[in-house]
């Protein structure tokens, strides 16, 4: 967890004992703790610490001193060997002091298709009048940039987790640590905000082209826009599509416009988990997210049909987060844990 | 093996300071270390600079090993040993220059600072003077900055780095005090390491051979300081006994004792009133410990008086030392000597010296008595044309002879060892005492400094019904050795070192008042042992002070000042008070059953919770715009009230 190696790493203590000891210690810092809500202001009892690799040589180190000065009774090295003693107390409870009574403010997580890394964001405040120096926020291998915060100041700390399938990545547990000052100590404190981001499936790679243009009432569609039945002009929106802006209009009052069709919800592809050529669920999923990604970046209106929901043709951002969700959600049962 | 990569310029910010707090560290120890080590500690910090800022890859690991094997085989050869002070500091130098080479990460540096620690640790180790306190806070401070440097995120002022460490040092300083103080201090060593810490000292040897050295060294180094309880006795009582030479060779006045099987311990007789004095005396690395003619008691341990009352210690003087003192000026020893004794303190080499030897039987024939030969032989010394001169001319062998009747010039050494052969020729029981001679006064401290150049050469006779008596030749030929010491001569050197044609009355007192700092500092801060700080336990209060005592004050000094520092820490990061309305609202907050966004305005929060929540919608707005009012209008109180009161209405 700690980017300064444990001096026992090399003697595979680690992987066995302090793996299961840790775990055992997670355990009981989260039945002690409990939920946190999503705003928490740490409290001295629950930011824990512990020396550092470094600190247990510069200790080892300091004991060493003293041993050499005691026996040649040499009062100058026992000045060096106590002012450094000194400053490993001070560097303890500065360490500590460090975290305590900052603030964690869960700030969101925005979803992800599933390969990438989904990036939980959390803005920690100093409301004290003092920097706090060399903070960040890790989740077992990750590790978010280290700030500093001024005094007031409130940064986002973005934590980022790998993950792999569609669905919700769980955030049960994030810690934030500072080494300040020296290295000696590392301090830590464990959140357990119960946090969770979604997970799109991850895009189909070589998918099959997307179905045909289909209208929804059976009949069959002239050039699939439908664009014989104009019906008026209405304000452009982001995503309308270029084809359809009325430029002359543009060219006269110098106001985006775009032409309206009768008929052109009717006018779109449907995409329909039961009629991809695919057998497994998962890769059906892949296919229909990748036809979703490849049509809304061409502007154009889709529909999804997938067993238990219904969206009608759109488009635009909202149209394709409420698909994509979907799909990330397809047949997981949404328990929370 | 990776070949390594290309530096990627990330240590520019740490690795000079890192540089700085290494060479700082190494600085005092520049003066023993052999000159290539110096050198390549130079040329590897210029050169792992420049690889970081031109961004070069840094040398292989098989030329790394290679330059480690030549440095170690390079130490090696220079000292013939690793173990020790100085090898053991030029070691450090070389892994310093070595772990240079080898740093490819901000965290590579934490052992370039460990390395700096240690360095400071040895210069201490080898010599402490005034200025070693300063320099080791100085040290301390570079290497917590650049410790600082080292995790701090890149682009981070220096500055703040300074205040940082300087803060934390201001959290450390007392800590460190009341440890120092406190901290139980022991008199035995657990291990003894040879401290071979370099110069060779001036002052006294355990042999005597007048004639092998043809310049004695004036050094004005302090040899030992006196502080006197009662009066300052006269100068012509200061004579500070060390060791007596028995035997002769011919040449050379060595001090084995005759009576090795039976020890016998003179029999001495005070009389007269005892002075008492303190001693401070500077590392000699040999075992004699001196004191005025001739010691009764003393409080320096594992010393112990040898038969002719001599002091020696039985381990060398390594450090300072202090002691309290007691002597006798006037004293009777042995007015018994057994013909063993007398034998033996008559001997001389039968085939060495005969004109000297030729020269003592005529004058002690012609003497009524040896009362009146020791005044004759005196009185040759002080009429014929003896020199007294610090630069005699060599001798040779026959070497008493050579003195006596040839070159004539010849310090205290040459007259001490031709008194004695012939006393000894003429059947006088005689030999030679090594000591110093004199002590100046500091005018500011009050105490006495004896210096190196006050080191001299003395006879002891014995005579029957009286005992050994002192008898000084050199006395003799310059009395103002004698009667004023060399305190003037030293000070028309400095007067002369600093360009002055008269000495100077100011340069005459800066000398004494630096001398008087450096003996506070002595007795108080490096001189702080088992003696002292009993004395200063006593002082504070504590009874009957013993280790246990100390250190369980210690631990309870020390968490005390830990808690303090923590309380004081934790004020310094505690939020600021709340504002009352705020808490009001919060309190508000908690009873909606819904958490604000980050950046959410409380305006747009009720809004958002007006539909959803469980509270009344026209409480919701009173509350909020109450809240707004009590915040930040100008009739704050009346709202704040207003506030309080609509909180404690919700259902």
């Amino acid at each position: 967890m700690s980017s300064i190696p444990w001096p026992f790493h090399k003697f595979g203590f680690k992987p066995a004992i302090t793996e299961a000891a840790s775990r055992r210690v997670r355990q009981w810092a989260r039945k002690r703790q409990g939920i946190d809500p999503t705003i928490t202001r740490l409290r001295p009892g629950r930011v824990y610490i512990l020396p550092t690799g470094v600190g247990l040589v510069f200790g080892l180190m300091v004991f060493a001193m003293l041993l050499g000065s005691m026996n040649y009774n040499n009062n100058l090295s026992f000045v060096l060997t106590f002012i450094l003693g000194g400053l490993g107390f001070v560097a303890m409870h500065q360490c500590q002091r460090n975290l305590v009574g900052l603030e964690l403010h869960f700030a969101g997580v925005e979803p992800v298709f599933a390969g990438q890394a989904a990036q939980f964001r959390v803005a920690i405040t100093n409301h004290s009048k003092n920097p706090r120096h060399g903070i960040c926020l890790y989740i077992d291998k990750s590790i978010s940039e280290t700030q500093d915060l001024e005094p007031g100041e409130s940064k986002v700390f973005v934590l980022a987790v790998m993950t792999e399938k569609r669905g919700r990545v769980p955030l049960q547990r994030f810690g934030i640590r500072t080494l300040f000052p020296f290295e000696l100590f590392r301090s830590w404190a464990w959140l357990h905000m119960n946090l969770s981001g979604l997970v799109y499936p991850h895009p189909a790679d070589n998918a099959p082209p997307p179905p045909p243009t289909q209208t929804a009432q059976g009949h069959r569609q002239h050039d699939a826009r439908g664009e014989e039945d104009f019906a008026g002009l209405r304000k452009f929106h982001e995503g309308d599509s270029p084809r359809h802006v009325a430029w002359k209009a543009y060219a006269r009052s110098g106001q985006l416009l775009s032409k309206q069709f009768a008929g052109a919800d009717t006018s779109s592809q449907w995409f329909d988990f039961s009629q991809v050529a695919a057998d497994d669920i998962e890769e059906r999923l892949s296919i229909l997210t990748s036809w979703i990604i490849s049509t809304d970046r061409t502007l154009e209106d889709y529909g999804l049909r997938i067993p238990g929901s219904e969206f009608p043709p759109s488009h635009g951002e909202a149209h394709r987060r409420k698909c994509l969700e979907t799909l990330a959600l397809y047949g997981l049962a949404e328990n929370d844990d | 093996m990776t070949r390594p990569r290309g530096t990627d310029g990330s240590l520019l910010e740490s690795l000079p300071w890192t540089l700085f707090a290494l060479m700082f560290s190494l600085a005092p120890h520049v003066q023993f270390l052999p000159w290539w080590i110096t050198a390549a500690f130079f040329v590897c910090g210029a050169w792992r600079f420049l690889i970081e800022k031109r961004r070069r890859p840094i040398p292989s690991t098989w030329f790394r090993g290679f330059l480690a094997l030549l440095c170690f085989l390079g130490v090696l050869a220079t000292y013939a040993t690793i173990s020790g002070v100085g090898p053991g500091s030029a070691l450090l130098a070389v892994m310093a220059a070595l772990k240079l080479l080898e740093t490819r990460k901000r965290r590579d540096q934490f052992v370039l600072l460990f390395i700096s620690i240690f360095l400071v640790m040895s210069s201490l180790l080898r010599e402490q003077y005034l200025w070693s306190l300063p320099y080791l806070l100085v040290a301390v401070f570079l290497i917590m900055t650049a410790w600082l440097r080292i995790s701090s995120p890149a682009g981070e002022r220096a500055r703040r780095s300074f205040s940082t460490s300087a803060r934390l040092a201001m959290y450390a300083a007392p800590l460190a005090v009341a440890m120092w103080i406190f901290f139980p201090r022991i008199s035995t060593p657990f291990w003894s390491v040879p401290m071979d810490t370099g110069t060779g000292t001036s002052g006294i040897s355990d042999t005597m051979s007048p004639g092998d050295i043809s310049s004695l060294s004036m050094s004005d180094e302090v040899a030992f300081r006196v502080s006197f309880k009662g009066n300052t006795p006269e100068p012509r009582d200061r004579y500070w006994r060390g060791l007596v030479l028995t035997m002769f060779n011919g040449r050379t006045w060595t001090g084995n004792d005759p009576f090795r099987g039976a020890r016998v311990h003179e029999q001495v007789v005070n009389s007269g009133r005892p002075v008492e004095y303190s001693i401070t005396l500077e590392p000699t690395r040999q075992p004699w410990v001196f004191a005025l003619d001739i010691p009764w008691s003393w409080t320096l341990e594992r010393t112990f008086m040898g038969p002719q009352q001599q002091l020696a210690r039985s381990r060398p003087i390594d450090q300072r030392m202090a002691y309290d003192a007691v002597s006798y000026l006037d004293y009777r020893t042995d007015v018994e000597l057994t013909d063993f004794a007398k034998e033996f303190y008559t001997r001389v080499p039968s085939e060495s010296n005969p004109r000297t030897r030729e020269l003592a039987a005529r004058m002690r024939s012609e003497a009524g008595s040896e009362v009146e030969f020791i005044d004759n032989v005196m009185r040759r010394f002080n009429q014929q044309e003896y020199y007294y001169t610090l630069q005699p001319p060599a001798l040779g062998s026959n070497s008493v002879d050579r003195f006596l009747f040839d070159t004539r010039q010849g310090f205290c050494e040459h007259y001490a060892s031709a008194f004695a052969v012939m006393m000894r020729a003429a059947g006088v029981p005689a030999r030679v005492v090594l000591g110093y001679q004199g002590g100046e006064v500091n005018p500011m401290g009050g105490h006495m400094i004896v210096r190196q150049s006050d080191a001299h050469a003395w006879n002891e006779v014995w005579l029957e019904g009286v005992g050994w008596r002192r008898v000084d030749p050199t006395g003799a030929v310059a009395p103002e050795r004698i009667e004023i010491g060399r305190s003037g001569s030293m000070f028309d050197g400095i007067a002369a070192d600093w360009g002055f044609s008269t000495p100077s009355m100011l340069v005459y007192q800066m000398q004494m008042y630096y001398d008087a700092i450096n003996a506070k500092w002595n007795e108080w801060i490096l001189g702080y042992g088992p003696e002292n700080q009993d004395k200063f336990m006593e002082w504070l209060g504590m009874d009957d002070p013993d280790w246990r005592k100390m250190m369980l004050t210690l631990v309870a000094l020390v968490i005390g000042m830990v808690l303090l520092i923590s309380f004081i820490l934790a004020l310094r990061y505690r939020p600021p008070k709340r504002d009352h309305a705020a808490i009001l609202y919060r309190k508000f907050v908690t009873r909606s059953g819904v958490e604000p966004h980050l950046g959410e305005t409380p305006a747009s929060f009720a809004v958002r919770i007006r539909p959803e929540s469980p509270l009344p919608p026209e409480s919701v707005d009173e509350i909020t715009s109450t809240y707004l009012e009590a915040r930040y209008g100008p009739t704050n109180v009346a709202a704040l009230q207003k506030l309080q009161n609509a909180i404690a209405a919700l259902p």
